[in-house]
């Protein structure tokens, strides 16, 4: 317990270290909010939705104030992968799964929570039709606030899958970078997903893709009524037994694979 | 008039430090890399120029080849400040950084070639005049149409002095072009750098580690220390002045050496010794009688020290 | 001219060495156009729930995205020395190697590098113009096709200038580009839409410190037969050289830059 914990703290330490590349990191992401609601409002001034317009400015800004969590990041992973050093992990008698579950976790988490912080600070104090709205209520908050931490479960572990998937081909790449696109389109990072037709958002919500931020910004919003919370809560939790499942698996097959052919 | 001149010649880098704890602004600490230093190389010559890591040796070449621009000071070359007049200095020289590739990674190092001779506007039939000889010299033909990344150490090499040749350069800045060459490269690029030198009569100035190549290559030397120049004249010059310690070397049938007294410093390797010391203070004839009296000697062997002791002797003495 | 025959040169070479692995370029192709059809997939589903935008509608925005996105990524494939080796180039120490040459140093950094893997995305990019094209009956005339490409020429100018800013800041070693990024990659996003949109600080931002809105959307409002910013039709002709202006400027700044260049020592 006390080596998990030792993990998130390194991550943390880490992470405050390069102050530049946070402060730059939230401007980037500023600026690049700012631009994606100056094209809602207009787009809105021509033909209002359903859904108002004070959510999709919410949901931009969550989506950028938690990009780091999109994102996988793991490069010194992907390099370990690339190289093939990562047989020497693999042959440790260490629980690997549950590590680099925890690395994943640590990274999204620590590496967010210092962008996030400033950047909805910054979203608040924006005037008027600008800047983030309040949560719909306090249970709102705090029924997405539940779904972000089950929906991070969710992304790790669908995380690791790719990277044990990437494992068995040769140039992960092309792979990694077509599995991160995937989720920056399904997680609502390009397009929000409540703007997709909505005959392809009964599908695309349902998708562990959406379960990380997509569904506890519609509870925040409350575009999805705390009636709703139970069925997200259903959904995420029938993912993250499925998807933990299925890592495990790959990755005990990878295990046993390397352990064969000798290291 | 000489070929490069120099005159008091500086330069200096601000090193950004890391930001403290509690301090808003990072302490920045400036180096001076090079303190007014003057020499000047006559058209032909081939100069060593030593001194240990962070002497400032890269810092000089980078200036004469251009890419650097000197705080203060002048430096001509052939007539031209190369820091002001780059493109028509550079076509004028050969440079080659020996941890440092100008050649292309994943192409045949024929077509490297070819697009060096665009680079350099080379005329057609002056290249393929150049080429031929190189080859030959170089011993390149068999390699041509490798790429660079296939290639062996001492092949890489070759292959990048050709490059740096193929523009017919007067002058030629080597950076250790031995560094990590087998023994048979080693050599071969020293016969060509020397023909190089006194068949063409192109001027070469050598930075290196290895003082075999500078013994074998250069009758002068420049040693640089802390950005300032300690020595320029005839290797011999230089050491004679820290060629004060002799080696003998010694094998016994029987016996065993007795302890020597404390000025000698003897290895044993079995039955073979090794004795350095200073015949000023042990005179030979007293040695070579203590060692007689020590058994049965099967053979014996005295030699200078190595350079590279004798080097390290003038660092040290010179506190660099 | 010799200049140009030397790129050309150049890239034949560097094409010929990227081909030796073709499986990774395939792959690496494939994922480029996925991710530059989500970016149009995002523009294709608001027209479908918005319509219109302003005075444009949705044939007019994929003809804007479409203008985007070849100008762009051309400018990524052609100028790859300038907006992705660069950074590289100067921490491995080989713009020393360019400073030895007698050329210039731009023309070498150009000459060193090329993204062939692009050619996905500006495929996209071409396919959203038609598809633009088509849907907003443009009539081609031989002057509308001369704009459109004067308008792509000087918009790469204005791209490779923008990296031309990142450049220079990492020969002063400085680290965190995020900010020139943001006006970048920034400048790309926002300007996937036509400027008029925007409220005014983003206008001024986009028209007058980084002209995309000169270089790119008042030729393609003109070609699409509906100005903005009320100009003249002869305006759409002259404003497309902002880009060049821009680019000058910053090769000016570039080889400023380059004097205080201090390679890294060995």
């Amino acid at each position: 317990m006390k080596a998990y914990l030792a993990i998130f703290r390194m991550r943390l330490k880490m992470e405050t270290q390069y102050r530049g590349a946070v402060i730059g990191g939230v401007f980037c992401q500023m600026f690049f909010g700012l631009i994606l609601v100056a094209l809602y409002r207009a787009l809105y001034a021509g033909r209002p939705q359903a859904l108002p317009l004070s959510s999709v400015i919410t949901y931009v800004w969550l989506q950028q104030a938690f990009f780091r969590m999109v994102l996988s990041s793991d490069g010194d992973l992907a390099d370990k992968i690339r190289t093939g050093a990562i047989a020497y992990d693999l042959c440790r008698p260490l629980n690997l799964y549950g590590y680099y579950y925890l690395r994943a976790m640590a990274m999204k988490l620590m590496g967010s929570l210092l962008r996030a912080i400033p950047m909805l600070v910054l979203a608040i104090l924006l005037p008027d039709g600008w800047g983030i709205a309040a949560p719909q209520s306090l249970p709102h908050l705090l029924a997405g606030l539940f779904g972000l931490l089950l929906g991070l479960l969710c992304v790790c572990a669908l995380e690791n899958i790719t990277m044990a998937i990437t494992m068995r081909t040769l140039d992960s790449r092309g792979m990694q970078a077509m599995l991160n696109l995937l989720m920056m389109i399904l997680s609502g990072n390009i397009l929000p997903l409540t703007l997709f037709p909505d005959s392809w958002q009964k599908v695309i919500t349902l998708l562990p893709y959406a379960q990380l931020l997509d569904a506890p910004i519609r509870l925040y919003t409350g575009e999805w009524a705390l009636s709703q919370f139970p069925r997200v809560l259903c959904i995420q939790g029938a993912w993250i037994v499925f998807l933990v499942a299925l890592g495990l698996y790959f990755w005990r097959q990878n295990q046993k694979r390397i352990v064969l052919q000798g290291g | 008039m000489s070929y490069i001149d120099v005159q008091n010649l500086s330069k200096s880098f601000t090193l950004r430090k890391k930001r403290e704890k509690g301090k808003l602004l990072r302490e920045k600490t400036e180096i001076q890399a090079l303190k007014e230093i003057s020499f000047s190389i006559g058209e032909g010559e081939l100069v060593g120029y030593i001194g240990p890591n962070g002497a400032g040796k890269s810092t000089t070449v980078k200036i004469l080849s251009g890419i650097l621009t000197p705080d203060g000071g002048s430096a001509r070359v052939g007539g031209l400040i190369p820091w002001k007049e780059r493109k028509r200095h550079v076509q004028r020289i050969g440079v080659v950084f020996g941890q440092r590739s100008q050649l292309w990674w994943d192409v045949p190092i024929m077509d490297s070639f070819q697009l060096l001779r665009d680079i350099y506007r080379v005329p057609e039939d002056q290249y393929k005049k150049r080429l031929s000889n190189l080859t030959d010299a170089l011993d390149l033909g068999a390699i041509m149409k490798t790429p660079l990344r296939q290639l062996s150490l001492g092949q890489k090499m070759r292959a990048e002095l050709c490059g740096s040749l193929l523009h017919g350069p007067g002058l030629l800045f080597l950076d250790e072009p031995t560094i990590g060459l087998d023994a048979v490269s080693k050599l071969a690029l020293r016969d060509f750098l020397k023909e190089e030198n006194e068949k063409k009569g192109t001027t070469i100035l050598l930075t290196t580690h290895d003082m075999e190549d500078i013994a074998a290559l250069c009758s002068r030397v420049m040693v640089l220390g802390h950005g300032k120049k300690l020595f320029d004249g005839q290797l011999s010059h230089l050491l004679s002045r820290y060629d004060t310690v002799r080696v003998i070397e010694v094998r016994y049938g029987s016996g065993i050496l007795p302890p020597l007294p404390d000025c000698c410093r003897m290895e044993r390797n079995g039955e073979n010794y090794r004795i350095t010391y200073e015949p000023e203070k042990m005179p030979t004839a007293q040695l070579l009688s203590l060692l007689q009296g020590a058994g049965e000697i099967r053979e014996l062997t005295a030699q200078p020290q190595n350079i590279d002791h004798m080097i390290a002797a003038m660092y040290k003495e010179m506190d660099l | 001219m010799d200049t140009v025959k030397l790129y050309l040169k150049s890239m034949k070479m560097l094409l010929r060495s990227q081909m030796q692995y073709p499986a990774s370029f395939i792959m690496q192709t494939i994922a480029q156009i996925v991710m530059e059809g989500g970016e149009m997939m995002a523009v294709l589903l608001i027209i479908d729930r918005f319509d219109t935008l302003h005075q444009w509608t949705g044939g007019n925005l994929l003809f804007f995205f479409g203008m985007m996105s070849v100008t762009f990524y051309l400018t990524e494939c052609f100028g790859r020395g300038v907006t992705g080796a660069f950074p590289s180039l100067v921490r491995s120490g080989h713009l020393d190697t360019f400073l030895l040459r007698p050329r210039g140093v731009l023309t070498q950094v150009l000459c060193h590098a090329i993204d062939p893997r692009r050619i996905g995305c500006i495929g996209v990019g071409v396919i959203s113009l038609i598809l633009g094209s088509r849907q907003s009956a443009v009539i081609w005339t031989a002057g509308k096709a001369l704009l459109f490409l004067e308008s792509i020429l000087f918009g790469s100018m204005l791209i490779l200038g923008l990296f031309l800013i990142e450049a220079i800041f990492c020969i002063h070693s400085v680290k965190s580009i995020e900010v020139v990024n943001a006006l970048t990659y920034g400048g790309r996003s926002a300007c996937q839409y036509p400027i008029d949109i925007y409220p005014r600080p983003l206008r001024i931002l986009f028209t007058a410190v980084a002209p995309f809105a000169l270089v790119l959307h008042v030729p393609s409002a003109f070609i699409l037969d509906k100005p903005i910013y009320s100009l003249p039709g002869f305006a759409a002709f002259l404003c497309p050289a902002a880009g060049a202006a821009f680019f000058l400027l910053m090769y000016g700044l570039f080889r400023k830059a380059m004097t205080y260049y201090r390679s890294t020592g060995s």
